[in-house]
């Protein structure tokens, strides 16, 4: 096997050489023969000329060592290919047509292959990266103390490193700045295996005690962009949240740590934690450390997860009130353990499925125009065949030239899709949050591309090679067509299936824009519109204790009320539906099990009074909190329906009290449910402290006013300033904006289905215009003798055409039965994915019919004006 | 070709070569020579026929190939036999002499005995 491959190479590689030695060794057999010749008696001349003669042609011995090497099949190809690109300039429309739809097909399934590489398949840019994983329990975070058990007592792993992403303000002597970045264990980059790009990281030593280590390391990005890549940054003084560091180093190219969508600016020690958030580290009930491990040599994830699963077992005994129920595993870094991953995926994977269906249609699509054209091909084929030509070699030709056609149009489409990539890289999120999609193609985005062009050229080359294959050249000798059309011939069968898959697409694209439409306008329990909102917190500027933050807010939200046309006005930790959200248990007030795993889940939102009126969030029942529900008044709260039934079993629970906050609280109010993480998700349980008796350094301002959103944002941002000039502001800009993150799935799906919904349109159109201008031209003399016998317009186009709608009934069935067997696929992709809607359904008729009509307007037209004369001319 | 020459049957060719290579490397006109020689004249081989045997050999593993001088002093591709060439004579030759045996009493059949 290996000199076959060597010899076929070489004749293959170095042909100059290995003809020249094929020469060489006739000659000398020339020579010797024309020698024994002449010692037969031959003259010299004579004996030349005979010794040529017994050999043979030079040629033919070419021809027939290339055979033996293996060659034939290479210069069969050269033929082919030569004869392809020949058969495709002669028919440049039909050309054009097929390499832009594949180009776009191909495009888009290289392009969300990109994505899904990027995000799910490449690996972390470190070393030895398959031997990095996450820890998974109930939640990809665990509590300070839990990390640093299971660091301390696994026997799996050569480094467990813990994470935690924060924000800070950052003073490089311009003025504090906000920057977001990860508090890390010191083993951090030491457990990633990375090496700085300037100076040094910090080290397990370097991270013992609290408050001991005020060191930061910049991200590549941000050292480039923020500092000009100054290589005289190393060892200068920041501030930080108003305290000084020092600059250690900067992280190479390209590291962002562990997670693939977060960008981080900054990495600082995490035992700085007490400086920058409120203290947390030693509280076992504050589950904020992302956990990344790596594996010691030789030991498998499995054995990984047991050695965990065993400690957790074990911490459930020491610390029940809060480690109980640890179930552990082993996640791949990247997409926040399994958190976002399995939804990443699948709506990716649906994405991509979608996409492999417009590729599918175009193959289709092609598969019946080129098996109409091989039809028109016969009279070629039949004198191909009549000089010899094999059917198999003439299969073969058609089907090397459909894939030429696929390369070509895979390639265009690569390029295609590189733009689309680099397009999705300028994205910015909503509102600076630090999160991009940074998609950098590698080879397997090339190799996909390359397997997708091929396979697609095999798939549609396959229907006009089957037809060559099955030609009869006696048929073809006797000049009538090769008869065997059935009742279906294929090509009817594909235009048909090609409508359905355009179909299924489409309804695809309907059925997301339904659910962005149902998205956008679900009862979110406020009312965006007309508020405008700023953030800032306290501590990134020293008002790091409620003695100084309070009065801070109260002066904030007095010149927030003074703005003009301004309706309400209030601030809170955090708004619904924004990224930040926090949450914590309850228990009801007879509860006597105070195991933290046992009481009620509940997401917390620190308030001040008038926020329910700024959000416009209906009171149930009850009041609003006031100036006076402060630190000397009873400790009060107001609760949504669901937390209300929760706790005291009904929604009248004004009055009935709780415990929470480590205390026994009253419930004052009962205000509407409404969406808090996500817009898909079950009604949650929410609780709304008073801020004046709650204190968090996390403000976001909140603002209704008769302005436009931008214009009050503005002045709210003004506002700040004349208060602190040293306060960094972030997340200026309407509620609405401020929510985009939420609609980002529902978006990001009407973007994508709608892109492939009308690729799938405009395929349908050019394969229904394609084939019944080909049904047209075929019957050209049918048509004009109808006509001059008096046929009707309306029967002439029945005759055309009618069989052509028939299909493209049935199709339009089919598709919008798959459709709805697809639900389950689309709710993957969009929330409450209903393709049964009616809305839906009469959408995608009216909108295939259009697409019908449209691409058979043009051939109808050109039906009904043939002439007699001329058609009975044709030929 | 005064004596009486019998035509070549197939596949025999390549077992020609084979044999005659074995008694030592050639190039290609000596294995055309050295199988006359063996043969005593008795098999004709077509001239023509005979490169696209050496190649498709080579082709197979079952021929090598070195460039050494002739005996008129040129340049010239010698052949020599692998280990799978070898092998390949080998179970080649055994096959022919089953094949032959079976011939040979087949053919000595008389009527009656069978």
């Amino acid at each position: 096997m290996l000199t076959r491959i060597r010899t076929t190479w070489r004749a293959l590689t170095r042909r100059l050489t290995w003809e020249r030695e094929l020469d060489d060794e006739l000659r000398l057999h020339v020579e010797l023969r024309a020698a024994d010749l002449m010692r037969g008696g031959a003259g010299s001349e004579d004996a030349v000329r005979r010794a040529r003669l017994e050999l043979g042609s030079r040629e033919s011995y070419k021809e027939e060592a290339r055979a033996a090497f293996g060659l034939r099949w290479f210069d069969e190809l050269r033929q082919d290919l030569r004869y392809a690109v020949r058969a495709l300039r002669r028919s440049p429309g039909l050309t054009a047509v097929a390499v832009i739809s594949l180009a776009l097909g191909i495009g888009a399934n290289t392009a969300v292959f990109g994505v899904l590489n990027a995000l799910v398949f490449r690996p972390l840019p470190i070393p030895a990266p398959d031997q990095v994983y996450v820890l998974q329990g109930p939640h990809p975070t665990f509590s300070f103390p839990v990390y640093r058990d299971f660091r301390d007592r696994n026997v799996a792993f050569a480094g467990l490193a813990g994470s935690r992403l924060t924000q800070v303000g950052v003073d490089s002597g311009t003025g504090a700045e906000r920057a977001w970045g990860f508090l890390v264990t010191g083993n951090f980059f030491d457990v990633l295996g990375v090496q700085p790009a300037l100076g040094r990281f910090f080290h397990a030593e370097d991270d013992r005690l609290p408050g001991a280590s005020p060191y930061v390391v910049l991200s590549y990005d941000y050292w480039q962009n923020r500092f000009q890549s100054d290589h005289n940054i190393v060892g200068r003084t920041f501030r930080i949240n108003t305290r000084p560091y020092t600059v250690l180093g900067v992280a190479p190219r390209g590291f962002q740590g562990t997670e693939v969508f977060i960008f981080p600016e900054v990495w600082i020690p995490m035992m700085m934690e007490p400086l920058i958030e409120t203290p947390w580290l030693e509280n076992r009930a504050s589950t904020n450390t992302w956990v990344v491990g790596r594996l010691k040599p030789g030991v498998t994830a499995e054995r990984a997860e047991a050695n965990l699963s065993a400690i957790a077992g074990m911490l459930a005994k020491e610390h029940p009130s809060t480690d109980s129920d640890m179930q552990m595993h082993l996640a791949r870094p990247g997409l926040v353990g399994d958190e976002i991953r399995t939804p990443v995926k699948a709506f990716i994977g649906g994405v991509l499925l979608l996409a492999g269906l417009v590729l599918l249609a175009a193959c289709a699509n092609l598969a019946a125009l080129l098996s109409a054209r091989a039809t028109d091909r016969f009279r070629e084929m039949a004198i191909r065949v009549s000089i010899g030509a094999g059917r198999g070699r003439i299969a073969r030709q058609l089907l090397t030239e459909a894939v030429l056609l696929a390369l070509i149009a895979g390639a265009c489409g690569s390029v295609l899709a590189l733009a689309l990539l680099r397009a999705l890289g300028h994205w910015q999120a909503p509102l600076d949050f630090p999160v991009r999609f940074q998609i950098v193609p590698d080879y397997r985005v090339l190799i996909f591309a390359l397997l997708v062009s091929t396979l697609t050229g095999v798939l549609f080359g396959m229907a006009p090679a089957r037809h060559a294959w099955r030609l009869n050249p006696n048929d073809l000798l006797k000049g009538t067509q090769s008869g065997r059309e059935g009742r279906w011939p294929l090509r009817d069968l594909l235009f048909a299936a090609q409508f359905a898959l355009c179909c299924l697409v489409v309804t695809g694209s309907f059925v997301a824009w339904r659910g962005l439409a149902h998205a956008v306008t679900t009862p979110a329990g406020f009312q965006p519109r007309g508020v405008a909102v700023l953030s800032f917190d306290l501590g990134l500027a020293g008002y790091a204790t409620p003695e100084t933050g309070r009065p801070f807010q109260r002066r904030a939200l007095d010149e927030m009320a003074g703005l003009p046309g301004v309706e309400a006005a209030a601030y809170a930790s955090s708004v619904p539906l924004s990224i930040d959200q926090s949450g914590t248990r309850l228990f009801r007030e007879d509860a006597t099990d105070m195991r933290l795993p046992s009481g009620i889940p509940a997401a917390v939102y620190q308030v001040s009074p008038g926020y329910f009126a700024a959000m416009e969030t209906r009171l149930k029942a009850g009041r609003d909190f006031t100036w006076r529900d402060d630190a000397q008044a009873p400790p009060v709260a107001i609760v949504n329906q669901t937390l209300a039934r929760r706790l005291t079993g009904t929604e009248d629970a004004v009055g009935r009290r709780f415990r929470g906050r480590g205390r026994l609280v009253e419930i004052v109010g009962v205000v509407e449910d409404g969406k808090y993480t996500t817009l898909t998700e079950v009604p949650k349980a929410v609780v709304f402290w008073p801020q004046p008796q709650t204190y968090n350094s996390q403000t976001v301002m909140i603002v209704r006013s008769t302005l436009p959103e931008p214009v009050t944002a503005e002045q709210m941002e003004q506002a700040i300033r004349r208060l602190d000039r040293t306060l960094p502001v972030f997340g200026v800009g309407s509620l609405s904006e401020m929510l985009g993150f939420v609609l980002l799935p529902a978006r990001a799906a009407t973007l994508a289905l709608g892109a492939f919904g009308i690729l799938a349109a405009m395929l349908a159109i050019t394969g229904i215009a394609g084939l019944a201008n080909y049904a047209v031209s075929r019957r050209v003399r049918e048509i004009g003798i109808r006509m001059a016998l008096g046929a009707g317009a309306g029967g002439v186009l029945r005759s055309v055409l009618g069989r052509m709608a028939a299909l493209l009934c049935v199709g339009l069935l089919v598709g919008l039965a798959a459709g709805a067997a697809a639900s389950r696929v689309l709710a993957n992709i969009v929330f409450q994915a209903t393709s049964r809607d009616p809305v839906v359904i009469g959408g995608v008729i009216l909108s295939m019919a259009v697409v019908g009509l449209a691409a058979a307007l043009g051939p109808a037209r050109r039906a009904l004006s043939v002439d007699l004369l001329r058609a009975l001319r044709h030929e | 070709m005064s004596k009486e020459s019998a035509d070549l049957l197939p596949g025999t060719l390549d077992l020609l070569i084979l044999k005659a290579v074995s008694l030592g490397p050639q190039h290609g006109y000596g294995v055309l020579i050295r199988i006359g020689q063996i043969t005593d004249g008795a098999l004709q081989i077509e001239q023509g026929a005979l490169y696209p045997a050496l190649y498709r050999l080579e082709h197979r593993g079952l021929l090598g190939t070195e460039w050494g001088t002739s005996e008129n002093n040129r340049r010239a591709k010698y052949y020599r036999l692998t280990a799978a060439g070898r092998k390949r004579l080998r179970e080649e030759v055994d096959g022919w002499e089953r094949l032959a045996a079976a011939m040979a009493a087949a053919l000595a059949a008389r009527p009656g005995e069978a």
